[in-house]
C-alpha cells in the first residue's frame, strides 16, 4: 500500500472531544464543505464548545469565536459587522448553536438578529436535548422522550416547538432543514445558505446523539435516516418565510424509528399512534404550503 | 492561521489542535477493510469475479471488465450465451426485487472484446519451461491451454476434427451459439500462445508418445459416442448428437413432419429446437416428469415456447420402421420414490403399452466416453479433484472436462481446465504433495470454483471465504428497479431460422443492469465510510485504497454499518 493520503480531512482536526458517533461532528464535516474555508463559526455553550477545542485546542481549521449561551446571534452578527468595516464581505458567519442554544436559552438573540435581518447563517444542530450536560430536556425534545428531567413515567408530554415556524415567521431569505444522513442534500443547503447573502439564514440540522438517546453509535446515521424517511423529520426549504419546498418525502411508519431508541421504548402501540398522527399533520401541513407555493408562483408568472 | 494572532488580544486565543487527543485509545472495536465473496462468484463454476466485473461495467469501463473476465474464463462470449449461469441463482439482489443478468451482461462485454479485437493478457509469471500436450480441443482442452500459458507453461492441444471447439462447435446449434462467435474466442486463444492442431486423431500409441515428449498430457476427449437406449429396433433410431454436427456441417437430411426426441436433457432439446428449424413439428419423449428433465429450465421453457411439444412419463420400449415412417412403443410411467441419484424414479404405470407414430425418431439422452482411455483409470498415484483427475507417474497425466466433471456444462469444463493447469503448475513447481494445498488455496469461498487470480495472488487472494448474505446488505442505499428485459425474437421467428434467438443488451440497458449490483463484498468507492466518518479517520491512498488512522478511530461502528455491501468488518481490540 502507497502512503495514505491526509488531504481530504477537510477542514476539521481530528482529535475532538466528540462521543463516538456523535452526529454534530458529521454535521460539522459536511457543513464546512458547503461553507468553505472563508469561514469564521461562532459558538455558544453547547456539546460543540467542547468538541471545538477545549483551551487552547482547536478541532477546526476555520476561526472559531466562543460565545454565551444566549448570544450566539448576536455575537455572529458584531463579527460580521467587524468584517464589514475591514472591507470583508467575502467571510461568511455562522452560529453553530445546539437546540438549548436556539430553542431556548439563545432564541432571544436569534429573534432579534433574524428581525434586523443580519447578514449571518444561524445553525441550529438539534440533537433534542441538553446532552453536554446530561440529557436534560429542551423545548426541542419531542413527544414521548424520556431525559433525565423527564423520567419513568414523567416522560415528555409536550410536543417539540416548531423553530422553523417561527424562523419562517420572520421573513428571512432563507431557512431550510437537513439531515446528517442525507450528504448531498446537507451540503446543497449549507452552499446555498452561503451564497445567499445579505440575510439571516436558518438552517436547522439534525443530529442525531447515540448517548443521549439510547442507541448503538454505530446506528447514528441509520437513525437520523430513518427521522427523514419516517417523517419524522422532514427535509424542506422556505424562501422568504412564504415560499417552501419539501424535499423528500418518507415512506415509513415512526414505529421503525421510536422502537430503535431507549429513550422512547416505553411507549405503548397507542403513543405510537398517536405520534404518527401528529406527523401525518405536520407534513399535511407542509405539503399545503408548498401547494399554495405553487399557486402562488403560477398567479405571478400569469400576472407577468 | 492559529499561531499568527496577535498575543495582545483581551482573550485567550487557541495555539494548538486537537491532533493531541489520540481517540484511538477510547476504542475497544476497531474497524477493517475485509472484502468478501460474492454467492454469485462462488457458484460459478469457472470462479468469475463477478462483483468486480459488474462494477467495472456499471462505470462504462468495459475493457477492464472483459480483461478481468479473461482472467478466469477465456471465454465470455461464448459462456454469455451457453452457460446455465447459476451465478443468478445464487444473487443477493434476487432477495430485493430481482436477480442481476449476469449471464446477459456476460455476454454484452464479451461481444464488446470481441468487437474490439482485444487481445488476451500477457501471463504475468515467467515461463516455466515445461509443457504440456492437451487432448481435445473442447472447451475444457481449451481452458486448460490457456490457463497453463497464463501461468507460463506451453501449451499444444491436438483435436480429431478438422476445427477446434468440440461440443462448442459440434453440439450446441448456431442459433445459441454463432460459430463466428465461437471461431472469434478460440482464435484469441491461439494468439495468447496456445498450440492447436487439427486432423490430429490420438490414438493409445500416440497417447504414449505424447506422454513420452511432454512434460505432461491431458486428456479432454469429452463424451463423443451416444449412449444407447437397449430397446430393440435400436437401428432405426437416428443418433441426435450424430445430426446435430451433420447440421453443422451442412450434411444432414432435412426432416418434415412429426417427429420424436427421446430424452430429457440439453442434447434433446438441442436436437428438438434444430428439426423445428429444419420446419419438422418435435414431440420430446421423456420417462420422467417434465421437472425432472436434466436439461436447463430457460432452455425447455425456450423449446416449448417456440412450439416443442413435451409428453412426459412415456418410457420407449421398441421401435420398428413402418412404411416411409417409425413406430414407437411407449410404457406410461409413473413417479415413484426418490432413486438413489436423489431424483424422482420413473416406474410403469398400470397402463397397456401405447404406439405412437412418427416419421422419424431421435435420440438425445445423453454420451459416453468414445474410448476407454478416454476416462481416467484406478491406478496409483491418482488425485481425483473436484473437476479434474491428476495421475503423477509415471508420466503426469490428466483427465478434464465431461468425463471427470459432476455436472457437464461449458462453464464446468472451463473450470475443469483451470483446475488442471493450476494443478499440473503445482506439480511442477512443487510435487505431488504441492497439488492439493494449491487447489485448496484457490477456491472462490467455499468453492468447489477456482480462481486463477487467486492462485497468482492476485487482489482477490485478500476477501474472506466468508460469502456476503442479503442480511449483510444495507438495503437503504438500494431502491427497487426492475431487471433488464433480455431481448429475443419472438419464438415464431427464432422458431423459422437459425439465427440467433436471444439477442445482445443495448448499452443503456447494460449500464442500468449492471449499476443494479450490490457488488457485494467489494469496495466500489461509494466513500460512504469516509463521508460519514464522524472524526474523518478514513484515509485514500493514491490507488484509491482506504484505510483507517487508527490513533484517532473511536470505534463508532458507523462506517461498517453504512458500508452498504459488507466490506467492512468491527473487530475486537486484543487487550
Amino acid at each position: 500500500m502507497s502512503e495514505p493520503i491526509n488531504a481530504d480531512r477537510g477542514l476539521t482536526y481530528p482529535g475532538n472531544l466528540g462521543c463516538p458517533g456523535c452526529g454534530a461532528s458529521i454535521a460539522i464535516n459536511h457543513a464546512l464543505k458547503g461553507l468553505g474555508e472563508k469561514t469564521v463559526l461562532v459558538i455558544p455553550a453547547s456539546c460543540f464548545a467542547i468538541m471545538a477545542g477545549p483551551y487552547p485546542m482547536t478541532a477546526l481549521k476555520v476561526p472559531i469565536l466562543h460565545t454565551a449561551f444566549a448570544t450566539a446571534a448576536v455575537t455572529a452578527a458584531g463579527v460580521r459587522a467587524g468584517l464589514d468595516m475591514q472591507g470583508d464581505n467575502e467571510t461568511t458567519v455562522v452560529a453553530w448553536a445546539g437546540d438549548g442554544g436556539t430553542f431556548d436559552i439563545g432564541i432571544q438573540s436569534l429573534s432579534g438578529a433574524a428581525e434586523r435581518n443580519d447578514d449571518i447563517i444561524f445553525v441550529c444542530y438539534d440533537n433534542e436535548a441538553y446532552m453536554n450536560t446530561g440529557v436534560q430536556r429542551s423545548s426541542a425534545t419531542p413527544y414521548g422522550t424520556r431525559t433525565t428531567t423527564t423520567p419513568g413515567t414523567g416522560w415528555k408530554r409536550t410536543r417539540k416547538k416548531n423553530i422553523m415556524e417561527i424562523m419562517a415567521a420572520h421573513r428571512i431569505p432563507y431557512a431550510a432543514t437537513a439531515n446528517i444522513a442525507f450528504p448531498d442534500d446537507f451540503i446543497r443547503k449549507f452552499t446555498k445558505a452561503r451564497e445567499t447573502r445579505g440575510g439571516t439564514r436558518f438552517i436547522h440540522v439534525f443530529s442525531s446523539c447515540p448517548t443521549g438517546w439510547g442507541v448503538a453509535s454505530s446506528l447514528a446515521i441509520k437513525i437520523a435516516r430513518l427521522a427523514t424517511r419516517t417523517n419524522i423529520f422532514p427535509l424542506y426549504e422556505i424562501e422568504n418565510g412564504t415560499d417552501w419546498t419539501l424535499n423528500m418525502e418518507g415512506d415509513l411508519p415512526v414505529g421503525d424509528y421510536l422502537g430503535l431508541q431507549g429513550r422512547f421504548r416505553h411507549l405503548s402501540p397507542e403513543d405510537l399512534e398517536q405520534i404518527q398522527r401528529e406527523v401525518e399533520a405536520n407534513l399535511a401541513l407542509i405539503q399545503e404550503r408548498v401547494a399554495a407555493t405553487r399557486v402562488r408562483r403560477a398567479h405571478l408568472k400569469l400576472e407577468a | 492561521m492559529i499561531a499568527s494572532l496577535r498575543p495582545t488580544l483581551l482573550f485567550p486565543v487557541t495555539r494548538t489542535s486537537t491532533e493531541a487527543n489520540r481517540t484511538g485509545s477510547w476504542r475497544f472495536v476497531r474497524p477493517v477493510y475485509r472484502f468478501k465473496t460474492a454467492p454469485c462468484s462462488a457458484a460459478c463454476p469457472a470462479g468469475i469475479d463477478i462483483p468486480t466485473v459488474e462494477m467495472l461495467a456499471s462505470r462504462g469501463q468495459l475493457y477492464d471488465a472483459w480483461a478481468h473476465i479473461c482472467r478466469e474464463n477465456p471465454f465470455p462470449a461464448v459462456c454469455g450465451r451457453v452457460c446455465f449461469h447459476p451465478c443468478e441463482n445464487a444473487c443477493n439482489r434476487a432477495e430485493l426485487d430481482a436477480s442481476i443478468a449476469i449471464n446477459a451482461l456476460e455476454r454484452y462485454i464479451g461481444d464488446a472484446g470481441l468487437m474490439a479485437h482485444s487481445p488476451l493478457a500477457a501471463p504475468e509469471v515467467a515461463p516455466l519451461q515445461r509443457r504440456v500436450a492437451i487432448v481435445g480441443a473442447g472447451p475444457a482442452g481449451l481452458a486448460a491451454g490457456y490457463f497453463l500459458t497464463q501461468l507460463g507453461i506451453a501449451a499444444e492441444i491436438f483435436e480429431s476434427s478438422e476445427e477446434p471447439g468440440g461440443v462448442l462447435r459440434w453440439g450446441i446449434p448456431s442459433y445459441r451459439l454463432p460459430k463466428s462467435v465461437l471461431a472469434a474466442e478460440i482464435a484469441r486463444i491461439e494468439k495468447a500462445g496456445v498450440g492447436i492442431h487439427c486432423g490430429r486423431a490420438i490414438t493409445p500409441d500416440a497417447l504414449n508418445e505424447l506422454a513420452a515428449r511432454y512434460d505432461a498430457v491431458l486428456v479432454g476427449a469429452g463424451l463423443a459416442a451416444t449412449l444407447r437406449l437397449n430397446i430393440s429396433g435400436e437401428a432405426s433410431i437416428v443418433d441426435g448428437l450424430a445430426f446435430l454436427r451433420d447440421v453443422q456441417t451442412g450434411s444432414a437430411p432435412v426432416v418434415s413432419g412429426e417427429v420424436a426426441v427421446i430424452g430429457g436433457g440439453n442434447t434433446a432439446i438441442d436436437v428438438a429446437r434444430t428439426l423445428l428449424r429444419q420446419g419438422a413439428r418435435p414431440t420430446i419423449v421423456y420417462r420422467r416428469r417434465r421437472q425432472d428433465m436434466p436439461a436447463f429450465g430457460h432452455e425447455i421453457a425456450a423449446a416449448e415456447a417456440e412450439g416443442v411439444r413435451i409428453v412426459e412419463l412415456m418410457a420407449p420400449v421398441s421401435v420398428a420402421a413402418d412404411g416411409d415412417g417409425v413406430r414407437l412403443e411407449v410404457q406410461p410411467m409413473t413417479a415413484a420414490e426418490v432413486g438413489s441419484d436423489g431424483r424422482v424414479r420413473a416406474v410403469p404405470a398400470k397402463q397397456p403399452p401405447q404406439t405412437l407414430r412418427f416419421n422419424r425418431v431421435f435420440s438425445g439422452i445423453g454420451a459416453e466416453v468414445a474410448e476407454p482411455w478416454h476416462r481416467p483409470g484406478d491406478e496409483a498415484d491418482t488425485i481425483r479433484l473436484s473437476h479434474c483427475v491428476i495421475r503423477c507417474a509415471p508420466h503426469a497425466m490428466g483427465y478434464i472436462g465431461d468425463p471427470v466433471t459432476a455436472e457437464n456444462s461449458v462453464a464446468h469444463a472451463i473450470g475443469s481446465g483451470k483446475q488442471a493447469a493450476i494443478a499440473l503448475h503445482a506439480l511442477f513447481t512443487g510435487g505431488p504433495e504441492a497439488v492439493l494445498p494449491a487447489v485448496e488455496r484457490c477456491r472462490v469461498g467455499p468453492g468447489p470454483a477456482l480462481s486463477l487470480e487467486i492462485y497468482l495472488n492476485g487482489e482477490r487472494s485478500h476477501r474472506t471465504s466468508r460469502m456476503v448474505t442479503f442480511a449483510d446488505i444495507n438495503t437503504d442505499y438500494f431502491s427497487r428497479a426492475a431487471r433488464c428485459v433480455i431481448p429475443a425474437l419472438a419464438p415464431a421467428a427464432a422458431a423459422a431460422g437459425f439465427q440467433e434467438a436471444v439477442t445482445t443488451l443495448r448499452p443503456r440497458e447494460a449500464l442500468a443492469e449492471a449499476a443494479r449490483c450490490f457488488n457485494c463484498g467489494i469496495c466500489n468507492d461509494c466513500d460512504n465510510c469516509r463521508i460519514f466518518c464522524p472524526e474523518q479517520t478514513i484515509l485514500v491512498d493514491a490507488g484509491g485504497r482506504r484505510s483507517v488512522d487508527l490513533d484517532y478511530c473511536k470505534g463508532c461502528g458507523i462506517c461498517t454499518v453504512e458500508c452498504p455491501r459488507c466490506a467492512m468488518d468491527m473487530e475486537e481490540e486484543s487487550a
